[in-house]
């Protein structure tokens, strides 16, 4: 069993926003909208006593994800290494999953009109790869490990260094995202950005009862459909199944 | 989702390998297939274009379309990083904007009514323009302005044509008085990129400098590496920048005034014996000199002088001596600011001197120079009557390789000391890069010819009579680069990844082209550009293949003194063979020997001093059309002080014009009131306000700093503009 978890070294993070570019090119995610977004604090303080602060967002993969809660079709569920993940074909683009998101790490694509977010890069770690956006950060400030494998950066990380993640009393929901900081930036940058309570659908339970079957109908005809389309495919001779 | 054929795959790239030897096409990378998305794709090692780093990146290409751009992991500078820009790349490439084809103007100068015209009608209308200037008013009337190393076969043109008149921006308005001032006291300059040895050092310091906004990726890397390893950090900055952010010592100093900082610095290494003692005795001269002139200058003078406390300056000065050698006081890039730039320059390569950086671990290192292979050409023709900017004239140590900009405005202006009849600008926007632009504009009104080659309608396309289309960064060969400025110093290949889109063409192509109906012909004896490149390379000891296929070659460095061999450059090119705390040179120019602080004019009543600066997502005035870069920041913000807010009566979110003491206006900006600058000042980043209607996204967007500039203070040295001397304020509804 895997605990991925992300670090950003707020030290060395400059904000330069690589990491949104090069995950939005990865993922063609449309202009305007991000997976990993980069946002600055004001500046507190009065001059010359100032502080402000970077945080570097992202799905934060919880422990008890309430997105996955208010998901009425099915299609946000947990994998058993930790990662949120989204089945495209399952997804009704209801977006009570970005309601109920204490982090704003969704959206809906316009253009799919499905939910998107950061899945660590799921299909990059399935290819022995880090995510794009440790790949490209200009100031080697992210890291992406196992937090149950104790000879990784991140487990040496998070339990010697001390990253934290950014949670309050009543929002706290085991983000696996974690930060290293100055202290007075670290908490300039948990109060500008806080969780926010997940809004969750209020009939939640009765709401998916009854959508649920009703979106497996709808994917069962869709899957019935293609399958259709294989077999006149192979009935017409047209073979595009080359390894 | 697209099917993956691997039959058709290997036949691409089989394909392309084959092509990438022998001619113009694009070529294909030996780096291994990799994916994007759920898709196979191949993968290309050229250099990004986005600034003028040398990122070294692989372009993954499916079915004759570029579908991702990232860091080339073999590449000896960046290793596979690439900053936003760098990952935008293919919004350049497939920017709808775009300049598609040749254009000849049909309306008035500035209407931007264009005629589409092939290449032959652009090239052939251009090469009998071009002759009949030279006939009717020698070779030297024609100005060149270029940018970036793609201009460098239109640079052999234009000198085979016979004028010396070429000046890019990066010397009279950004590095120039750096290098000039580096010079005169080491015997080199810093070259690009700046060889800062960040990782190591224990102590950085910068005038001025926003790294982390100012994002060069390779510098940024080393910069959060050194910090990471504990060094600290001093940031002297009127604003609080990214960088003040992380700073241990944060100097918000009063604007101008770095040098009567930079002398109580040295007094207070000098008079507590905290300089590198050994090292001045060893390898600088001019030491007695020095020390007598920055005796008085003590850090209560500076505290009278900057703003800065007396005890910060101390204390700042002893962290330096406490990390000698290794520190690093960044020489900084743009630093055009005053007028008096070169002599702040020489300030700071004294400061380095003194802490015995030069040359040390974890201060500033050496370069290991790389010498390219030549190709015999026949000679330039020498110009009669010389150079039209002033370099080495009026302004006595201004580049000849660069050349000054503004000179060129002003001959072109005044006709002295001749008239300047056509300019061609190459890869730049005049009106955003150079001050003062109504100048500019009434310089450009005056001529016969104006030519203008890029790849986006810039500013001034409007005021062109030729337009040529150049292809992108993505598309075309550039001359393969050199880098000795780096700790593994490099040899880099800029090589096309798919074929040119529309009917843009490589800049090489078009200087050819030129050639050939000016009859200059001798001047490209190659039939392709990788013909060209073998040239050059191969006397290396490079396998072009393989340049072309890991898009870069890497040589051992020399980066510090103890790694020098016999056969290098003497360490200190000076006509003393040693540092030069002294300056005899600028005594008989009759300029300060040593560095003086000299008043600088505060605002006017009820005026604020125009600082601006660069954000991480844009370069110059190049990306703000960029889709994916303009959603990040559409627009610049002018940073006001709290009080200074209130004072004015402007409030934040506001959107209002800024004018200044002359009269000059800017495109309304949105106000952000904060506490992170100092009362004086207002700050912008640069780039935005462009006016080109051609640009959709970008245009209108902001406030132009440049529109602001209707003064400068011009060095008499070397001709810089210095740019941080125009005073503006909001003018409310």
């Amino acid at each position: 069993m895997s605990r991925y978890a992300m670090v950003t070294d707020l030290r060395k993070c400059v904000g330069c926003e690589a990491c949104t570019v090069a995950c939005n090119a990865e993922w063609s995610v449309p202009a305007g909208f991000a997976r990993t977004h980069v946002r600055k604090t004001e500046i507190a303080g009065t001059f010359p006593n100032l502080t402000s602060g970077i945080h570097v967002a992202q799905c934060n993969q919880c422990d008890r994800p309430p997105c996955a809660e208010a998901c009425p079709s099915g299609a946000t569920s947990q994998g058993a290494d930790g990662i949120v993940r989204v089945d495209k074909d399952l997804c009704i683009g209801c977006a009570f999953c970005v309601a109920a998101c204490p982090y704003d790490a969704r959206y809906i694509n316009p253009a799919t009109k499905k939910v998107d977010k950061c899945d660590f890069c799921l299909p990059r770690i399935a290819r022995g790869e880090q995510p794009v956006c440790v790949t490209t950060c200009t100031a080697h400030a992210k890291y992406f490990g196992d937090l149950e494998d104790r000879g990784s950066e991140v487990f040496r990380l998070v339990y010697a260094e001390g990253a934290r993640r950014i949670e309050t009393a009543s929002v706290a929901v085991g983000p696996n995202v974690y930060y290293l900081g100055k202290p007075e930036s670290l908490a300039l940058v948990a109060t500008s950005f806080p969780p926010r309570a997940p809004r969750l659908p209020a009939a939640g339970e009765a709401w998916r009862m009854a959508v649920r079957p009703l979106v497996m109908l709808a994917v069962g005809a869709t899957f019935l459909g293609q399958a259709v389309a294989f077999f006149t495919q192979l009935a017409k001779g047209e073979n595009d199944f080359e390894d | 989702m697209t099917g993956f054929s691997r039959r058709r795959f290997l036949g691409t790239a089989a394909a392309a390998g084959a092509s990438a030897a022998a001619t113009t096409a694009p070529a294909v990378s030996a780096h291994p297939p990799g994916w994007h998305g759920g898709e196979r794709v191949l993968k290309v090692a050229t250099h990004c274009e986005m600034c003028f780093w040398r990122c070294g990146v692989l372009a993954s290409v499916s079915e004759g379309k570029v579908v991702r751009l990232e860091g080339n992991p073999d590449h000896p500078l960046t290793q596979g990083r690439l900053c936003a820009r760098g990952n935008a790349g293919t919004g350049l490439l497939y920017d709808p904007d775009r300049l598609k084809f040749p254009l000849l103007r049909t309306g008035k100068r500035g209407e931007g009514q264009f005629k589409r015209a092939t290449w032959d009608e652009a090239l052939d209308f251009l090469a009998l323009k071009l002759d009949a200037i030279k006939k009717e008013h020698g070779p030297e009337a024609v100005a060149f302005f270029p940018h970036g190393i793609g201009s460098r076969f239109f640079g052999t043109l234009m000198k085979a044509y016979g004028t010396p008149n070429s000046a890019e921006p990066s010397f009279a308005q950004c590095r120039g008085p750096r290098d000039v001032g580096y010079s005169l006291t080491f015997g080199q300059g810093l070259g690009s990129p700046e060889p800062v040895d960040l990782e190591e050092s224990k102590l950085i310091v910068l005038i001025g400098s926003h790294l982390g906004e100012n994002v060069f990726t390779s510098q940024i890397t080393a910069f959060a590496t050194g910090l990471s390893r504990g060094a600290k950090l001093i940031a002297v900055d009127p604003r609080f920048s990214t960088a003040a952010a992380k700073a241990d010592w944060w100097l918000p100093i009063r604007p101008g005034t770095d040098i009567a900082l930079l002398l109580a610095w040295m007094n207070v290494l000098i008079a507590e014996r905290l300089y590198d003692q050994p090292y001045v005795a060893k390898n600088a001269q001019g030491f007695e000199q020095l020390a007598a002139h920055v005796r008085d200058f003590t850090p209560e003078w500076a505290e009278t002088i900057t703003e800065l406390p007396a005890a910060q300056i101390r204390e700042t000065a002893r962290a330096m001596g406490q990390a000698k050698p290794a520190v690093v006081v960044h020489p900084g890039r743009h630093v055009t600011w005053y007028g008096d730039d070169t002599q702040r320059a020489r300030a700071m390569a004294i400061l380095t001197a003194l802490l015995g950086s030069w040359g040390r671990k974890g201060g500033i290192f050496l370069p290991t120079p790389l010498a390219p292979g030549g190709i015999e050409l026949p000679d330039f023709p020498e110009s009669e009557r010389g150079r039209a900017d002033g370099a080495g004239g009026r302004f006595p140590l201004a580049s000849e390789e660069l050349g000054v900009t503004n000179g060129l405005v002003d001959a072109t202006l005044s006709g002295d000391p001749y008239p300047i009849k056509a300019w061609i600008v190459y890869g730049q926007n005049v009106i955003e890069s150079i001050p003062q632009p109504k100048r500019t504009l009434e310089a450009i009104e005056k001529l016969d010819l104006m030519v203008v080659v890029d790849v986006l309608p810039v500013d001034q396309i409007d005021y062109a009579d030729v337009v040529l289309p150049e292809a992108t960064y993505l598309e075309r060969y550039d001359s393969p680069l050199f880098v000795g400025s780096a700790k593994r110093p490099f040899v880099a290949i800029r090589q096309p990844v798919i074929e040119p889109l529309y009917e843009s063409k490589p800049g090489w192509w078009i200087a050819k082209q030129l050639a050939k109906r000016l009859g200059l012909e001798g001047f490209f004896p190659w039939d392709t550009p990788d013909q060209h490149l073998a040239a050059l390379v191969e006397p290396l000891g490079i396998n072009t293949l393989e340049l072309h296929n890991r898009g870069a070659i890497a040589f051992p460095g020399r980066p510090y003194i103890e790694d020098r061999s016999p056969d290098d450059e003497p360490l200190f090119n000076t006509t003393s063979g040693k540092i030069q705390l002294f300056s005899k040179e600028l005594k008989d120019l009759g300029a300060d020997p040593l560095p003086r602080y000299t008043n600088v004019t505060d605002p006017p009543k009820g005026f604020l001093r125009l600082i601006y600066g660069r954000a991480p997502v844009h370069s110059f005035a190049r990306t703000e059309n960029n889709e994916a870069l303009h959603a990040l920041m559409p627009e610049n913000e002018a940073w006001i002080h709290t009080r200074t807010a209130a004072e004015l009566q402007v409030h934040d979110g506001d959107r209002v014009p800024f004018e200044n003491d002359e009269g000059a206006r800017s495109l309304p900006v949105r106000v952000k009131v904060t506490e992170g600058i100092r009362r004086d000042c207002v700050y912008l980043v640069h780039g935005f306000g462009q006016r080109s209607k051609g640009l959709r996204r970008a245009s209108g967007k902001g406030a132009s700093d440049t529109s602001l500039m209707s003064r400068v203070k011009v060095d008499p040295l070397m001709g810089g503009t210095g740019m941080r001397v125009n005073f503006v304020r909001p003018v409310k509804a």
